[in-house]
């Protein structure tokens, strides 16, 4: 019962997406143009080199849609909604609801999610391939370990825009926090430049944290740029970095909870 | 029109002294956007120190690049973005109608009354990063160079503030324009990097219709003595006017949608 109502919000928000057209088209032109630089970019540099330390032009234009649109979902509605739930006190409707409010977030955002990756992403993925053409998964193991990965990486950005999203109920807004947050993530995440292009010290910290397993890994798994070994490896410190993540958001919700005032009325 | 000029210091005075009330608030805001734009710009530096350059231009061609893309911005949207960002709202909700009978004009109003002094952390890290790159890139310093650029600067910021308006105006009429926003940011995202690195449609795009090439390619390529795609030799004269160009194209526009206001209903 409790599982199916969880479902039918995440339903509830990939149909209420579905009232705003202008927004879909807007939004995936935008994200067309983003992929658009990233790829002009990438042609620039590998003009006269076919490769890279072994990495070639068309694995750098397959990674950066992967790396961006794919798997940098827009965490900023998710940090929006908690923060606007906060400051204007509708929290507390949310907590006299038989619900989990982190796990309501999770079904909403997934719908949110689900609805993003099929109204925007596949369409800006299909101009790319077909302009500039998209490599498929390395092989079957790659590709079954890049879903599990995808997977990871979700729970990953989600978490993470959550812990934020909660500290509005110190700070009051979080509006700051995304500008933060998201300077983290243009860097340590491999979005824009991946990992294996850092200079090595800086490679080596970046590859340890948790932002990274948001889209340099996944992204990498896809192309099978991390042997089998590898592979199994950082999905099991992903998993262990998740958990810790997970462990940490349960505390700050508790916390949270008693923490609430809820002004005006 | 002196009532105008006397009641705008009055406008300003109280939109930053709302914002003053929560100088926590605000000075976060400052630090999280110098540190955004300071992580994407260590991004772009990390990619030409592994490569050289990008399409011909250095790292400190390219810093200068970058700042005055970010400064041009903050100036512009200073008297422009959340303004005509937040003027949708404004129709949707029957205030426009408010502002329209106030004896001053409109876009005035809404300019001054919320001038954004939000863009501190981008100004000082604009600033910042340009006096860097002068000291490192050649420019044949003469006092029509400091002109030019100097002129080039304020109409780049004209610029922005004319999109802006004319994006925001186009919600008298359509209601809804906030996602043009988005199409907005698209185009001057590329306009932070040089030109030449894309494909020609979008070299003509961002140079007529979407004029953000206008924003800091062309006049820093100038400055650098670069060739400037598609414009050559016209590069100096067309980067003076654009800016002048896109605000008599941003009133035409405003005077036309408020003339088509109807209003969004009770």
């Amino acid at each position: 019962m409790r599982a199916l109502a969880y479902t039918a919000f995440a339903a509830n928000a990939f149909q209420a997406r579905l009232a705003y057209r202008n927004q879909v088209w807007a939004g995936a032109f935008g994200d067309l143009v983003f992929m658009f630089a990233r790829i002009a970019i990438w042609i620039s540099v590998y003009t006269g080199a076919s490769s890279h330390g072994g990495v070639t032009l068309p694995e750098m234009i397959t990674y950066a849609l992967l790396a961006g649109p794919v798997l940098y979902w827009d965490y900023s509605r998710l940090l929006n909604d908690v923060d606007t739930v906060v400051r204007t006190g509708d929290i507390a409707v949310y907590l006299l609801k038989p619900l989990h409010f982190p796990v309501y977030l999770l079904a909403n955002h997934f719908g949110n999610f689900a609805f993003e990756f099929l109204a925007m992403t596949v369409p800006v993925a299909l101009v790319v391939g077909l302009t500039f053409g998209l490599l498929p998964p390395a092989d079957l193991f790659y590709a079954l370990a890049f879903v599990a990965y995808w997977g990871l990486s979700f729970m990953m950005l989600f978490v993470l825009a959550t812990l934020l999203g909660l500290a509005a109920f110190w700070l009051m807004t979080a509006q700051s926090l995304d500008w933060f947050f998201n300077s983290i993530m243009t860097l340590l995440s491999g979005g824009l430049l991946p990992l294996w292009f850092f200079p090595d010290w800086l490679a080596a910290i970046a590859g340890h944290l948790p932002f990274a397993w948001v889209s340099y890994y996944p992204a990498a798994v896809y192309l099978g740029k991390l042997d089998v070994i590898q592979t199994l490896i950082y999905f099991g410190i992903g998993l262990a970095w998740l958990s810790v993540l997970l462990g940490a958001l349960v505390w700050l919700w508790s916390a949270a909870r008693h923490r609430l005032v809820v002004q005006g009325g | 029109m002196t009532r105008e000029l006397t009641i705008i210091p009055e406008l300003v005075r109280m939109f930053v002294k709302t914002k003053a009330e929560y100088p926590g608030a605000m000075i976060l805001g400052w630090v999280s956007q110098f540190a955004s734009y300071g992580a994407m710009y260590t991004a772009i530096a990390l990619i030409i120190a592994r490569f050289g350059t990008l399409g011909g231009w250095t790292w400190s061609e390219m810093a200068l690049l970058l700042s005055f893309h970010l400064l041009s911005y903050s100036l512009g949207a200073a008297f422009s973005f959340t303004q005509f960002r937040d003027l949708e709202e404004l129709v949707r909700m029957g205030r426009m109608d408010a502002i329209l009978v106030k004896p001053i004009g409109p876009w005035v109003y809404m300019v001054f009354s919320g001038l954004n002094i939000g863009y501190a952390g981008h100004v000082v890290l604009a600033v910042g990063l340009m006096a860097w790159a002068l000291t490192q890139v050649q420019i044949d310093w003469t006092p029509w160079m400091v002109l030019y650029l100097l002129a080039t600067l304020i109409g780049a910021a004209m610029i922005v503030c004319a999109i802006m308006t004319m994006i925001g105006a186009t919600a008298l009429v359509w209601v809804r324009s906030r996602h043009l926003y988005s199409i907005f940011f698209g185009f001057w995202e590329l306009a932070r990097y040089p030109l030449n690195i894309f494909p020609g449609v979008l070299q003509i795009l961002l140079l007529t219709l979407a004029p953000l090439g206008f924003m800091s390619y062309v006049p820093v390529a100038v400055a650098l003595n670069k060739e400037v795609v598609l414009l050559g030799g016209w590069a100096a004269s067309a980067s003076l006017i654009a800016g002048p160009v896109a605000v008599l194209l941003a009133m035409m526009h405003w005077r036309f949608c408020l003339r088509n206001y109807q209003g969004a209903g009770g």
